[in-house]
């Protein structure tokens, strides 16, 4: 058998090249960014439905689904691996079409291509022709006042006996899909940005009168000068505020209010309302007489199992061996009246006195209710209830993302609507001079631009009142009926 | 205010009321008609011989002008329904869910006549009107007490913001339920080639421009619901089971106009991605019925 050989005239790329020239291929494949759009829209899913009982409805249906159910609700879907990494890959392919695109797109607005083909103008699904008896040059200005008073831009080039043009508008606008693009590169900067140097603390609660510090490297700290909740006559609740000052250094430098949706700002950091709820102010001495515990408790960080509803909290003396349960009157009307075992009147708080450690069995809990202003010997410690108060739950966030998530906004917006409201439009035309006259025929680049199509049958139809003739315009049939199959997936000639 | 109150209901009752009917007659049109024609033989031999041919028709024009017309007091009582409750309440009716579908039903009104008056085409009026009525049955059946106009909650307190957000969302799902009913036609004329229909083209351009529109207000109202986050919460995104589903049909619209614009699918593929899209649509906006999360305020 004979053997051809045949020599490559072209030197052999390095696996590098080659291997370069893949990942390129990859984060420039159309099919690859749809694919991991898909793929993120999928995974969304998921996350969304976890926050839902979808899953467990599903696992009633078919219980063999429960454990798949029960890994599903353990998975947090938006802080796992693969998520992170798809946003990075599609933040990745995003930057490299953008680069891959720009060439093409700005040879598109600066230099256009003006030469056409009469066979493409032949082949065309939509055109318009009529002939002209006057000159070439009447017909030329005629043409380009009719596309010019559109906002065309109008172009000729003279090739052999015919007069190519091409007109376009709305250039400019084929830029949109870079700012759109950009923008969502920057979200996801912005987010990064925002967890790398920012901090958000969600529970900075501060009782009335007292003063928290708010660290992450700050030297800030909180006063809670007054928390007000005002209620409207049918019970619902219309303002949270907290009256604060805010301290530098120990020195106070700003007071305010913190309402919801009304947040104070002070250099990196902002205070947002949260929550807010009751405290109880206690005192706790040792055995010893040495006090143990003397801050304002506050209320609904801890639940007991005796009044789940009811405010309580919990402190822990280590040096006692010992943890203090403290539970308030269950004043909320909302609340199961059967829950509340423990019936306190105001002025009233319930304490446990328990081991720290369950298994130590020589501290058995000890209970007590404790009235107002009355010490009372609870075990080995003497407690004393001072007063209820308020404490507000603030956040305490500093965010340097956001500037970069508000440019990141009006790019994505203006990118749009500039990519969806000012189309690119373009028209393709050759004009023949021949012994008859002048023969135009033009054709719209509007394979799926319907809008496009109509503007431009009625410039054709323009031409033909301008200079006096019928044009011959060939529409697409009533039907409309265009094939949904591969062979229509190649775009406009100059679009990819 | 309770004889504004009532006055808005009123005005939803008729709104209601004319969308209903307003579906049936573009159902009528777009239809179409079936004559059917006898004709009777006799033979040399005296047999006789009857057979049936059926013509299929367009729809009666006047049931289209009907539909429009319905429509427009479909859209004006809508209208008069979100003034008055607005007049009441000194605030936009976009609180709860009997506002914020109060305001729903005005806005797939407006936004179907505004495709109908560009297209000059009557058929999507056949699905569009359909959902409008649809969600008026929704708004009838929620608890009565959601009539009553409450105050705002304090998260809700956000004026420009919430109207804005709230508004913007309102009018992007009304758009795509435009895209919607001309995916379904699109999918019916393809299946059928039903030929009063409007031509594919046509249809695909609707639903493309419809989704050109939808997609830049879902953008805003994600773009403006994390600036009233970040006030709020303090977090301009808290991948909040309301926001990612949002999220998530925001990326099936995407997807849409990716392969739509990138990879120059049109047809039945398409058409296919938006009754997704609009599947999602849906799943967003009655999210407050299984979703937890930070917009469960939504009082359902």
């Amino acid at each position: 058998m004979a053997q051809v050989t045949v020599a490559n005239g072209t030197p052999s790329r390095s696996p590098v090249e080659i291997m370069i020239d893949r990942i390129w291929r990859f984060f420039t494949s159309v099919r690859v960014a749809v694919l991991e759009i898909t793929l993120l829209a999928l995974m969304v899913l998921l996350g969304t439905l976890r926050g839902s009982d979808a899953p467990q409805w599903m696992a009633n249906a078919a219980p063999a689904l429960q454990p798949l159910v029960d890994s599903w609700y353990a998975w947090d879907v938006f802080g796992s691996p693969i998520f992170a990494i798809l946003l990075a890959v599609i933040a990745v392919a995003i930057a490299v079409c953008t680069v891959n695109r720009l060439p093409a797109i700005w040879g598109t607005i600066s230099a256009p291509r003006i030469r056409t083909s009469k066979g493409y103008i032949e082949r065309a699904e939509v055109k318009a022709s009529f002939t002209h008896a006057g000159t070439l040059d009447e017909l030329r200005q005629g043409m380009e006042s009719i596309f010019t008073s559109r906002r065309y831009r109008f172009f000729t080039e003279q090739v052999g006996n015919d007069l190519h043009f091409y007109a376009d508008k709305n250039r400019w606008a084929k830029l949109g899909t870079f700012p759109f693009h950009l923008a969502l590169i920057l979200l996801l900067v912005g987010g990064i940005v925002a967890s790398v140097y920012g901090f958000r603390d969600t529970n900075f609660a501060v009782a009335e009168g007292e003063t928290q510090s708010v660290g992450h490297g700050t030297d800030l700290s909180v006063e809670l000068v007054r928390f007000t909740d005002d209620y409207t006559q049918e019970g619902i609740a219309s303002n949270y505020e907290s009256e604060v000052v805010i301290y530098d250094n120990g020195q106070p430098v700003e007071e305010g209010s913190i309402s919801v949706n009304g947040p104070l700002n002070h250099g990196v950091a902002t205070f947002y309302q949260g929550g807010f709820g009751i405290s109880v102010d206690l005192l706790i001495d040792g055995a010893s007489g040495r006090t143990l515990y003397d801050e304002s408790l506050e209320m609904g960080f801890f639940n007991f199992r005796g009044n789940p509803d009811a405010p309580a909290g919990l402190i822990r003396l280590p040096s006692e061996g010992v943890q203090v349960a403290v539970v308030a009157p269950d004043t909320d009307r909302a609340n199961r009246p059967d829950l509340d075992t423990l019936q306190l009147q105001s002025g009233q708080v319930w304490v446990q006195v328990a081991p720290l450690s369950t298994s130590d069995p020589d501290i058995e809990p000890v209970t007590a209710v404790l009235d107002q202003g009355t010490p009372l010997e609870v075990g080995d410690l003497t407690l004393l209830f001072e007063r209820e108060s308020r404490f507000t739950v603030l956040q305490v966030a500093y965010n340097p993302g956001i500037p970069i998530f508000f440019i990141a906004s009006v790019l994505l917006v203006g990118g749009l609507a500039a990519t969806f409201y000012f189309p690119l439009r373009r028209v393709r035309g050759i004009i023949h001079h021949g012994a008859g006259g002048n023969t135009l025929t033009m054709t719209p680049l509007a394979k799926r631009d319907w809008g496009g199509k109509k503007e431009f049958f009625s410039m054709a139809e323009r031409a033909g009142e301008r200079f006096h003739t019928t044009p011959t315009i060939k529409r697409p049939d009533h039907e409309g009926n265009w094939h949904d199959d591969a062979s229509q997936e190649s775009d406009d000639e100059e679009t990819r | 205010m309770e004889t504004l109150v009532q006055m808005s209901f009123y005005s939803f009752a008729a709104s209601s009321l004319a969308l209903g009917v307003a579906s049936l007659s573009y159902m009528l049109y777009a239809v179409g008609r079936v004559r059917v024609r006898r004709a009777t033989m006799t033979t040399s031999t005296g047999t006789t011989v009857t057979s049936s041919t059926a013509d299929f028709l367009p729809g009666n024009i006047g049931a289209g002008q009907f539909g429009t017309l319905l429509t427009w007091f479909g859209g004006v009582f809508a209208f008069l329904a979100v003034l008055f409750r607005t007049i009441a309440a000194e605030r936009l009716p976009l609180s709860n869910m009997y506002e914020f579908s109060l305001m729903f039903v005005l806005a797939i009104s407006i936004m179907y006549l505004i495709f109908e008056r560009i297209y000059g085409i009557r058929h999507l009026g056949a699905i569009v009107a359909t959902i409008g009525f649809g969600m008026t049955l929704y708004i009838w059946s929620l608890p009565a007490d959601l009539r009553e106009i409450t105050p705002l909650i304090p998260a809700l307190q956000a004026g420009p913001i919430m109207t804005a957000h709230v508004s913007s969302a309102i009018f992007a799902y009304a758009t795509f339920a435009v895209s919607f009913a001309a995916a379904i036609l699109y999918l019916v004329k393809s299946k059928r080639n039903i030929r009063w229909l409007p031509s594919l083209e046509m249809l695909d351009d609707v639903a493309f421009r419809a989704v050109t529109i939808g997609f830049p207000l879902l953008s805003l109202v994600l773009i403006l619901g994390s600036v009233w986050a970040h006030d709020a919460w303090g977090v301009y995104w808290s991948w909040d089971p309301k926001e990612t589903a949002a999220l998530f049909t925001w990326l099936v619209y995407a997807v849409y106009l990716h392969t739509r614009t990138l990879r120059g699918w049109r047809g039945n593929r398409s058409a296919i991605i938006l009754l997704i899209g609009f599947a999602a649509v849906i799943f967003t906006y009655y999210g407050n019925y299984f979703f937890g999360g930070l917009h469960s305020y939504g009082g359902v």
